[in-house]
């Protein structure tokens, strides 16, 4: 059963890094796990904590925020928002029964799209061994 | 030709109720002119009085309360068939209020807990005899039962009841004031707020006019419907939200938490000293909303 398993992650990246980034992984070829949807933002600092929670309820298996390196972000101080949304937001999740592990928050530049590629592997790693969401609508 | 009413109640704590009769002098007005056929928080009716009358005869009913067993969910599907216009009276009807915090816990826990380990208890059991079965979680009367009107509050402030009441027996619709609670509070707002601590209610007294949130108070204000008259932080109580979510708001908790955390100052709060000031995640930011926030209940593992 659990062999089976192919999570379905969401990835919600930032326009000027991460996104950049996994478009430089697209054009040298390098391979990253089709799990990860990605969708695009303007900010991390514009990652409303209502999307991640839709997305779970959705069943999505992980989610993964990933911006502009602390610093770099483009409209300032959007990553450092985000940064403490996740921690917030991971809480939450916890005292809903939904392991904070299935939320992940990372800072990945345009040109670092073998990070990228790492990242999402490894996430993927860690939402295979965890299982199907709890919130995953048995089909 | 009076107006018939009915007032139920639900799993509750009373407070609507008591709110409603909190009206004062106003109610001298109000009641000639209400005929009551059902209130057995206040007289002994009895279930089969309701549903003995005919559907559709009572003008308006009130339900205060959530469904906590099928005794509940049964009165509330016969008061929706027996009232032209139905109100969610309060916020544990409207969305679940503080007791549906329980939906973070399984339902045998929590009847264990109270039943049979509570510190007052004395070779306690789970009583299973002539009580009605317990639903496993809270749902908003909503998800059950069509609603005309909404009146939110924990309870609702006896002016937003009367005004209300007021426009009903007019034969008006009701409508409530709909913007954000920071929008009535009187407290002087800046533009840009940059909290330097998160405060817990109990840490040091508040400036007596200044917005309690930039003094470092969780006031959940920002996320809150406004209509109960910004009671509390005008006496110096940061907001706890009992008006349930503000305009555009899917998810009350998940919009404060985002708003704290982009009005901390990201030098002196890391994101490890915010989740300790806020400690309870849920209980603080989704304390009267848990049931119709986006994740409603917990999920629990399979033993
Ligand atoms: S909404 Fe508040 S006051 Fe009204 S019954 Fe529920 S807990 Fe009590
Ligand atoms: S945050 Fe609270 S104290 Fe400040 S304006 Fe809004 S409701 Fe008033
Ligand atoms: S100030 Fe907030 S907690 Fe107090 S009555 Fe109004 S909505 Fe409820
Ligand atoms: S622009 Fe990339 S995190 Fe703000």
């Amino acid at each position: 059963m659990d062999g089976d398993f192919e999570p379905k992650i969401l990835g919600i990246f930032c326009n000027w890094c991460s996104y950049a980034g996994a478009d430089m992984a697209g054009t040298s070829r390098m391979q990253y796990p089709p799990n990860v949807r990605i969708v695009r933002v303007l900010c991390s600092g514009r990652v409303d904590p209502q999307f991640v929670l839709k997305a779970f309820e959705l069943g999505a298996d992980g989610v993964l925020v990933a911006g502009c390196h602390p610093g770099d972000c483009h409209y300032v101080k959007g990553n450092y928002r985000a940064e403490r949304r996740i921690a917030l937001l991971k809480e939450m999740i916890k005292q809903l029964g939904i392991e904070p592990e299935r939320l992940m928050l990372k800072w990945i530049s345009a040109s670092e799209g073998a990070e990228l590629v790492k990242t999402t592997e490894e996430f993927l790693t860690v939402i295979k061994e965890l299982g199907p969401s709890p919130l995953r609508k048995k089909s | 030709m009076p107006v018939k009413v009915m007032f139920v109640q639900l799993a509750s704590c009373w407070g609507c109720h008591q709110s409603l009769l909190d009206l004062h002098e106003t109610l001298a007005d109000v009641l000639p002119q209400l005929e009551i056929v059902f209130w057995h928080t206040v007289v002994d009716y009895k279930l089969h009085d309701v549903e003995k009358l005919p559907d559709g005869s009572v003008d308006v009913g009130f339900t205060e309360g959530f469904c906590r067993t099928e005794e509940d969910l049964h009165l509330l599907k016969l008061a929706r068939q027996k009232c032209k216009l139905l109100v969610s009276y309060g916020t544990c009807s409207t969305y679940g209020s503080i007791p549906s915090l329980l939906n973070l816990y399984p339902i045998e826990e929590a009847l264990s807990r109270k039943f049979k380990e509570a510190e007052s208890v004395v070779e306690g059991r789970i009583p299973d005899k002539h009580v009605p079965k317990m639903l496993e979680h809270v749902k908003p009367n909503r998800e059950y039962v069509k609603y005309d009107l909404f009146l939110p509050g924990c309870p609702p402030e006896p002016p937003l009841i009367a005004g209300v009441v007021t426009s009903l027996l007019k034969g008006e619709t009701p409508k409530l004031k709909e913007r954000t609670l920071c929008d009535e509070c009187p407290r002087v707002k800046s533009d840009v707020i940059v909290l330097k601590k998160v405060k817990r209610d109990f840490e040091g007294i508040p400036e007596p006019e200044k917005c309690l949130l930039e003094q470092g108070y969780i006031c959940m204000g920002p996320a809150t419907r406004e209509g109960c008259g910004a009671v509390c932080t005008s006496a110096g109580v940061p907001c706890k939200g009992c008006m349930g979510p503000g305009p555009n708001v899917m998810d009350q908790g998940a919009k404060m938490l985002s708003a704290l955390a982009s009005i901390v100052d990201y030098e002196s709060v890391s994101p490890e000293d915010l989740v300790k000031a806020v400690k309870d995640v849920v209980g603080t930011f989704s304390r009267f909303t848990l049931p119709s926030s986006i994740i409603p209940k917990a999920v629990f593992k399979k033993k």
